[in-house]
């Protein structure tokens, strides 16, 4: 268990990331997931797209746990997740953020970046929360993100966009190698999308991988170095965004017949 | 132990199932629409047989002429109190918050009860009262089958409600997926109220199925809500139909264990169903895919 | 910035002082031995409800059924010292590590599900619990009760008694709002924490929610049955009608709710105020189903209007009157109402750092 912050933190394999195989989950008479094979590439931008209803969030909670798919597995890096719960995969270095913004509302900021910290025994999980190296790191990643100055704010007392970035900063403490994000953009302004933006460019390049599901056209297609697209629970077709975009099938999934 | 008496129980843990069934259908809505954990439902069920009884103590009526004032004066109570106090309270900490709601408003009934009626244990007498008739070989008090058929009734007029209206089907779609159900056109608050409604209703029918034949005092709704609960956790939160198996296999191995435990150990096969259902299934043995996430 | 935080802590530790001077002055302040009794059931209300606490604040799960815990406490302190011939503060220790132990199937069961599943086992548990002890009459006396043998010889007489039981239950008190402190602090607090705020999210972040859950759970228990073990020892006898009551399990939600869940003395300022209130009605009016009533009407308007308690209530009302740290909430919500109101448009002016600085740093 104390192995995978360090393996997480240096990202090391250039192949698959993460992979679904047959991943099928339905809710009463609906089929959310039908069979969706996918598979991430390393250190890259990886983009989900597809119209509304088309199963991008069940992906997501599939892949991280939060539900169980009827069928199909996962793997990362090589280790079956299909039944692992939440935590154990959060702690196999996937981090993820949830489509309408969550946060801890009643906790400081500082609170929520240490609630991200993992205690590696015993010992530390009784010791004091407010420890001077894990504070540091959280101040570095609040800076990143912009909001440092909030700190000592409760976080329900942020305004939207701060608590999205509080969402990312707080993803980036538990330090995970690949970051899912489900719409980044969604509700908020232009210039936060555009700082949005760049976060991600520049952690990439820092070598996280990403996997970011989003409406916002322009952002994926600047963003992203490979595209996968959704339709009705499965993909349809992927590859570079010049590609996808272009393609028929594309076109056809979100104008509907 | 005689095959007979095996088949008495069984007769009568099928007609107390019927009970069973009727009530935890009601707590099953509650939970259904609102994810809310009703504690007060059998607070509900002893004040509407308490009003059976000084129905019937005062105009010396059948106690069944009670429902007429019972079940639409229960329904309303049932909207109101959707309305205007479990729609109040925040819904990040609804489920908990609800359910020291309804546990207050349960105190109060008691209290209440206790205060008018006083602790006095109350019965109906009813000219029929001691009347009972042979169902293959098995001995049933006429009481408790007006008891089985008012339930049954009930539970068979829930169904074609849920089943066959289009409010029934606002419900069903509310409960199965709330936001859907707005985005379809579905006010579902309103839907929420009604519910409420319904299941404050099966308590009035409840309660005056259970005057008939028991005797009644203020504390007795803890002896209710216990395997009530267990019921619709073991068919599953929010699934009717695995309330109602559930209630009626219960009611039954109840009965069935009255024979070589007694009536105060035969109580426990309820929390031991609740118990072995949580630790092997704990999104319920028949219905419920809600638990999982509540 | 400093300065001030030295300060704080000064007023912090005199009143932790002036809190403790008060609790130890208390039995020679009491005008007789009624008054004293009325402090010791006071203090075990405190000791139970902060001990409810370690479940309800620090993960929200609401548990009604906690006096099966106490309960359990105080049979198996009794138990262990009729039948097993054990010391008195050994078989209320030993007692108290049974209940944890039992604590954990139980936990395993009702924690592994939401909050509903939770608090139907809480209230089904004191239920099964009266069922048992009322029938099983060879082991528990039954219904007929339990008479519990006290641990101070004859010669220490009844105000001797309330005074030693008075600072017995102080020092468990103590404990407990040590524990409770120290885990608000740690690691293992902040995600407990979060569990309480967002179980899914927190669950998201890595924190294995369900064995938190279940470790604080236990710990919660454990007190609570130290708690009961110690309030057996002084009262002496048990029926299971009392023990076993789900009115205990909600006296400890009502004060807990009351003082509020999130202080470290939410719990205690709670015990006393209605601990005061159900002893002076108790007095005037002797037992009536009026208590009830009260009790529900209390619970009732504490949920729909208090939800938070008293103590952080006091403390918004304080930050009204400290002009630095009012303007930032009111500034953050003018601002999010701003920028709801700005969604529409989608056309704002970057928010992130609409909060400057030097308002934010309190």
């Amino acid at each position: 268990m104390t192995q995978t912050q360090h393996e997480s933190s240096a990202p090391v394999s250039t192949g698959r990331s993460l992979e679904t195989n047959g991943l099928r989950k339905s809710y009463g008479g609906v089929t959310a997931l039908d069979g969706a094979s996918v598979s991430f590439q390393d250190g890259k931008v990886n983009a989900l797209i597809g119209p509304n209803g088309s199963g991008k969030t069940t992906f997501f909670n599939c892949v991280t746990g939060m539900i169980r798919a009827d069928e199909g597995t996962t793997t990362f890096r090589g280790t079956d997740i299909t039944t692992a719960s939440p935590h154990r995969i959060a702690r196999q270095g996937i981090g993820r953020s949830f489509q309408l913004c969550r946060i801890f509302p009643r906790m400081t900021v500082m609170e929520n970046m240490l609630a991200a910290v993992r205690p590696t025994s015993v010992w530390r999980m009784i010791g004091s929360a407010r420890d001077a190296g894990d504070q540091e790191r959280a101040r570095e990643l609040l800076a990143r993100v912009g909001i440092d100055h909030l700190e000592h704010a409760e976080a329900r007392d942020l305004s939207y966009g701060q608590q999205k970035l509080l969402e990312l900063a707080g993803v980036l403490m538990a330090d995970p190698d690949t970051i899912m994000l489900d719409e980044p953009a969604g509700g908020v302004n232009p210039a936060l999308i555009d700082r949005i933006a760049n976060l991600i460019r520049s952690l990439n390049a820092e070598g996280k991988t990403f996997i970011v599901v989003e409406h916002n056209m322009e952002l994926v297609m600047s963003l992203s170095d490979h595209v996968v697209v959704f339709d009705r629970g499965r993909p349809i077709c992927e590859g570079p965004p010049s590609l996808v975009q272009n393609d028929p099938r594309v076109l056809e999934a979100y104008l509907g017949i | 132990m005689s095959g007979s008496l095996i088949l008495q129980s069984v007769v009568l843990g099928v007609l107390l199932g019927g009970l069973y069934a009727l009530l935890a259908a009601g707590l099953t809505l509650y939970f259904g629409v609102m994810r809310v954990v009703m504690i007060a439902h059998s607070a509900f069920l002893i004040l509407a047989a308490y009003l059976a009884w000084y129905f019937t103590s005062q105009t010396g009526l059948d106690p069944l002429f009670s429902l007429i004032i019972t079940v639409p004066l229960f329904f309303i109570a049932g909207v109101l109190m959707q309305r205007l106090l479990i729609s109040r309270l925040r819904p990040a900490t609804l489920t908990m918050m609800s359910v020291l709601l309804t546990f207050s408003i349960a105190l109060i009934i008691e209290g209440m009860l206790g205060f008018v009626f006083t602790g006095t244990q109350r019965r109906i007498r009813l000219p029929y009262s001691g009347t009972s008739f042979e169902i293959f070989g098995a001995n049933v008090a006429v009481v408790k089958l007006i008891a089985f058929v008012l339930a049954a009734a009930s539970l068979l007029a829930l169904y074609l409600i849920m089943k066959r209206t289009r409010f029934g089907q606002a419900l069903r779609a509310t409960i199965q997926h709330p936001e859907a159900a707005r985005l379809v056109g579905v006010n579902t608050d309103r839907v929420a109220g009604y519910g409420f409604g319904l299941g404050l209703a099966t308590a009035a029918v409840g309660g005056t199925a259970l005057a008939l034949d028991s005797t009644i005092y203020p504390s007795l709704h803890w002896h209710w809500i216990g395997p009530l609960m267990a019921i619709i956790v073991v068919g599953g939160l929010g699934s009717i139909p695995g309330a109602a198996i559930a209630a009626m296999v219960l009611g039954i191995g109840q009965a069935l264990l009255q024979l070589p435990l007694g009536t105060t150990w035969a109580q426990t096969v309820f929390y031991v169903a609740l118990f072995a259902t949580l630790m092997l299934r704990p999104q319920g043995f028949i219905g419920g895919r809600l638990a999982q996430r509540f | 910035m400093t300065a001030s935080r030295t300060v704080n802590r000064g007023v912090k530790i005199a009143g932790l002082l002036a809190l403790l001077a008060l609790a130890l002055a208390f039995p020679s302040l009491a005008p007789d031995p009624f008054i004293l009794s009325v402090g010791v059931v006071i203090m075990s209300y405190a000791v139970l409800a902060t001990s409810w606490n370690f479940v309800g604040g620090f993960t929200g799960y609401i548990s009604l059924g906690h006096a099966a815990y106490s309960g359990l406490g105080g049979y198996a302190t009794a138990l262990l010292i009729l039948d097993a011939g054990l010391n008195p503060w050994v078989a209320m220790f030993l007692g108290a590590a049974v209940v944890a132990v039992l604590a954990v199937p139980i936990g395993i069961a009702s924690l592994r599900v939401r909050g509903a599943s939770f608090v139907i086992v809480s209230i089904a548990l004191v239920l099964i619990m009266l069922l048992v002890f009322q029938s099983w009459g060879s082991f528990t006396g039954g219904s007929n009760g339990l008479r519990v043998p006290r641990p101070f010889g004859p010669d220490v007489l009844r105000p001797e008694q309330h005074e030693r039981f008075f600072y017995l239950h102080v020092a468990l008190l103590a404990v407990a709002l040590f524990v409770w402190w120290a885990i608000d602090r740690s690691r293992f607090g902040i995600g407990l924490k979060a569990i309480r705020e967002d179980e899914d999210k927190a669950e998201a972040l890595g924190v294995p929610t369900f064995s938190y859950k279940l470790v604080v759970f236990v710990v919660s228990a454990f007190f609570t049955a130290l708690g009961g073990g110690l309030y057996a020892l002084w009262f002496g006898f048990l029926d299971p009608i009392f023990q076993f009551s789900i009115l205990v399990g909600s006296y400890m939600v009502l004060m807990s709710l009351l003082g509020g869940i999130r202080s470290l003395f939410g719990p205690l300022l709670g015990a006393v105020i209605v601990g005061y209130a159900l002893e002076f009605f108790k007095a005037q009016y002797g037992d009536t189903q009026f208590h009830l009533v009260a009790l529900g009407l209390l619970l009732a308007l504490v949920v729909l209007f208090m939800p938070d308690g008293i103590i952080p209530a006091v403390g918004q009302l304080f930050a009204r009157f400290r002009p630095q740290a009012a303007s930032i909430r009111e500034q953050t919500q003018a601002e999010l109402a701003a920028q709801r109101r700005g969604e529409a448009a989608e056309a704002e002016p970057d928010d992130a750092m609409a909060v400057s600085g030097e308002e934010a740093r309190r």
